[in-house]
């Protein structure tokens, strides 16, 4: 009981490459597929997700570090294994949590033969790159870093939770080509980024100079923006706090726009590719905004003592509040309530598809009236790409998969993916359709389910659907 | 063969679902976690002049002067809980033809001492100016006691002193402090 309670942790804690569902791309059969890919191919005539089940989707990831690394058993100092990690990895690493909850989904096609769906998702998304130099002061002090720059512009880091409500159009234009479109309301709930940060700390030894050190930030220019933090500090008690964040969630916050855009295009028979943009939008951050900036330069020596005359009695001069003083004045920290756009972190996927094997459903070999048209056949090998663009530049994977329909009510979908997390992540997923009633569940790293705490990524997803075909 | 298939795949991927599992870890281990980094902080630093230990309005010797500064961060609680040892290196350089006695007292908020150090400075001249190197390491219960103070008083005290004393006293000082976070 004890494992699996951590395995759920580690699950939970542990990783998932952000936002990357490789395994639910593509899968028609599950609804929400619209949601990576809103020109996907819709065979369905309606679904309706079962509420806050139809798609429960957990991704947490670190490239440079497994939990293994840090816990293991083994007879070296769980200190030094830490102190050798920091030393291994840079400032490109990351620690991404991304968890989405759908909570109403549903669509239909319409007399027009346009399949139009929608739904309301709530989105928790965050990613921490790891300030290395930091790290190394925080672990080891400045001792045995006399003159080093210490880089305080890799602190780099976003947050946020948000409710998205959602509504898309999907059309299959010709036999070959399907488009969609997706409008998305984003309610953030709460935001905060620390991005494009710069700045040195460095202790130097002058033996020339007024003390024996220097200690100097240089070109210091922090900010962290927040957005939704400042008035829940200042509420009373934990009802006042979760009724203003369901208030926040239901159009009360901060409001933003996106559109998801996607097509699928079959060449010739056996062929196709699909490709989808994903939240390409924004959310304005006006209301209960809070931002802290750092800047400037600000060198100390230590306190000079001038040993002025002074008589019984009198104050002495206070040497230690004037230096906090003046590091107040030069790099102190300013809090404004400058208004602020956040961009949202735009997915690309692509994807192409061979179909072989034995033919099912519509557009059968023999069917004349669908000459130019794909045929549907029980198994398919591909490529997928998938990026997303975060603070440091975009986050790429590859992914080669294999579908198999096993059953009419059963199909399976086995990945292979290369991402910054690891070149051996292997994820599977399924679909069963029993009747009308739709179930899937998707992960991947299944290489290391053997001892999941090895892991560097886990993605999950599940979920429940009502369909109807006809 | 189609409808064999399926259900050995099932029953490996139920099993590889249901085993997937945490082994060979100790997260008790988080409890020995712990950060200790060596931090190298300036001090204080002064230069004190031949005639400041002459009075020329009284044409009297001044033999004692002392300063005295806050610092605050000894017994606020981030050094009560974390500060395990600290090594105070104080290096002076006198030009002064005559010896020095120098008394650091760690002051609490109400004045009382609660740790204290002194240390001679030796005679140089102008021409040769004499180094004096002075480290006072403080641990267990004198760190204690150090981690009441708020304040230091530097008294510096001259042997003797006249109107034609000349050269200075340089005092450069730091403190590496020993971590545990």
């Amino acid at each position: 009981m004890k494992n699996i309670l951590l395995c759920i942790i580690v699950l939970w804690i542990g990783d998932l490459f952000s936002q990357n569902k490789e395994v639910l791309y593509g899968l028609e059969e599950v609804p929400q597929n619209l949601l990576l890919n809103p020109g996907s191919k819709v065979p369905q005539k309606f679904h309706f997700g079962i509420p806050f089940l139809s798609q429960i989707h957990i991704n947490g990831g670190a490239s440079g570090v497994s939990v293994y690394d840090i816990f293991q058993e083994s007879s070296t100092d769980i200190n030094s294994r830490i102190r050798d990690k920091i030393f291994e990895m840079d400032a490109k690493d990351f620690f991404t949590i991304n968890q989405q909850l759908n909570i109403i989904d549903f669509g239909w096609l319409a007399k027009n033969e346009i399949y139009f769906s929608g739904g309301i998702y709530q989105e928790l998304d965050f990613i921490s790159y790891f300030p290395r130099d930091l790290a190394i002061l925080a672990w080891e002090g400045n001792q045995q870093y006399l003159d080093y720059d210490f880089d305080l512009g890799e602190v780099s880091t976003t947050g946020e939770l948000l409710t998205v409500f959602h509504f898309g159009a999907n059309k299959k234009l010709n036999d070959n080509l399907t488009v969609g479109i997706r409008g998305k309301i984003y309610s953030s709930i709460l935001q905060f980024q620390s991005k494009n940060n710069s700045g040195t700390f460095t202790t130097r030894e002058t033996p020339d100079g007024i003390n024996i050190y220097e200690h100097e930030l240089r070109n210091l220019d922090i900010s962290v923006q927040t957005s939704g933090y400042a008035s829940l500090r200042d509420a009373d008690g934990s009802s006042e706090v979760i009724s203003e964040l369901l208030g926040r969630s239901l159009f009360g916050g901060n409001l933003g726009i996106g559109v998801d855009l996607g097509a699928t295009y079959d060449i010739g028979r056996n062929w196709t590719i699909s490709g989808s943009l994903l939240d390409l939008g924004a959310v304005f951050h006006t209301n209960g905004v809070e931002n802290y900036e750092s800047k400037g330069d600000y060198t100390v020596s230590g306190i000079e003592l001038i040993f002025p005359p002074i008589e019984d009695g009198q104050p002495t001069i206070p040497y230690f509040s004037n230096i906090e003083d003046e590091f107040e004045r030069e790099v102190g920290i300013d809090t404004v309530n400058t208004s602020y756009t956040q961009l949202r972190p735009l997915k690309v996927n692509g994807a192409i598809k061979y179909r072989f094997g034995r033919s099912i459903g519509t557009g059968a070999d023999c069917d004349c009236y669908n000459m130019g048209g794909a045929i549907e056949t029980n198994q398919s090998v591909g490529m997928q790409v998938f990026s997303v663009f975060r603070p440091k530049g975009p986050q790429l994977a590859g992914t080669l998969f294999y579908y198999r329909r096993l059953w009419e009510f059963l199909s399976a979908k086995a990945t292979y993916t290369v991402d910054p997390y690891s070149a051996s992540n292997v994820g599977i997923g399924m679909v069963a359709d029993l009747g009308k009633f739709n179930f899937y569940i998707a992960a991947d790293n299944l290489l290391r389910y053997g001892n999941i705490t090895k892991a560097k990524s886990v993605s999950l997803q599940l979920g429940f659907n009502i369909k109807i075909y006809e | 063969m189609k409808t064999n298939l399926p259900l050995p795949i099932l029953i490996i991927l139920a099993s590889i679902f249901l085993t997937a599992c945490v082994r060979d870890i100790d997260f008790d281990e988080a409890d020995n976690i712990a950060l200790t980094p060596v931090v190298e902080l300036d001090l204080i630093y002064f230069t004190l002049t031949a005639n400041d230990f002459f009075d020329s309005s009284t044409s009297n010797p001044r033999l004692t002067v002392s300063d005295t500064t806050d610092l605050p961060f000894l017994n606020e609680g981030f050094a009560q809980e974390n500060l395990r040892k600290a090594d105070f290196f104080f290096k002076f350089t006198n030009s002064i033809p005559r010896s020095f006695d120098i008394n650091f007292q760690f002051l609490n908020p109400e004045n009382t001492e609660t740790y204290g150090t002194q240390t001679n400075v030796s005679q140089g001249t102008p021409q040769n100016p004499q180094p004096t190197d002075f480290t006072e390491t403080v641990e267990g219960e004198e760190l204690t006691e150090l981690l009441k103070a708020s304040k230091v008083v530097v008294t510096v005290t001259i042997e003797s002193s006249n109107e034609e004393l000349e050269g200075e006293l340089n005092l450069k000082s730091k403190t590496t402090y020993y971590l545990e976070l």
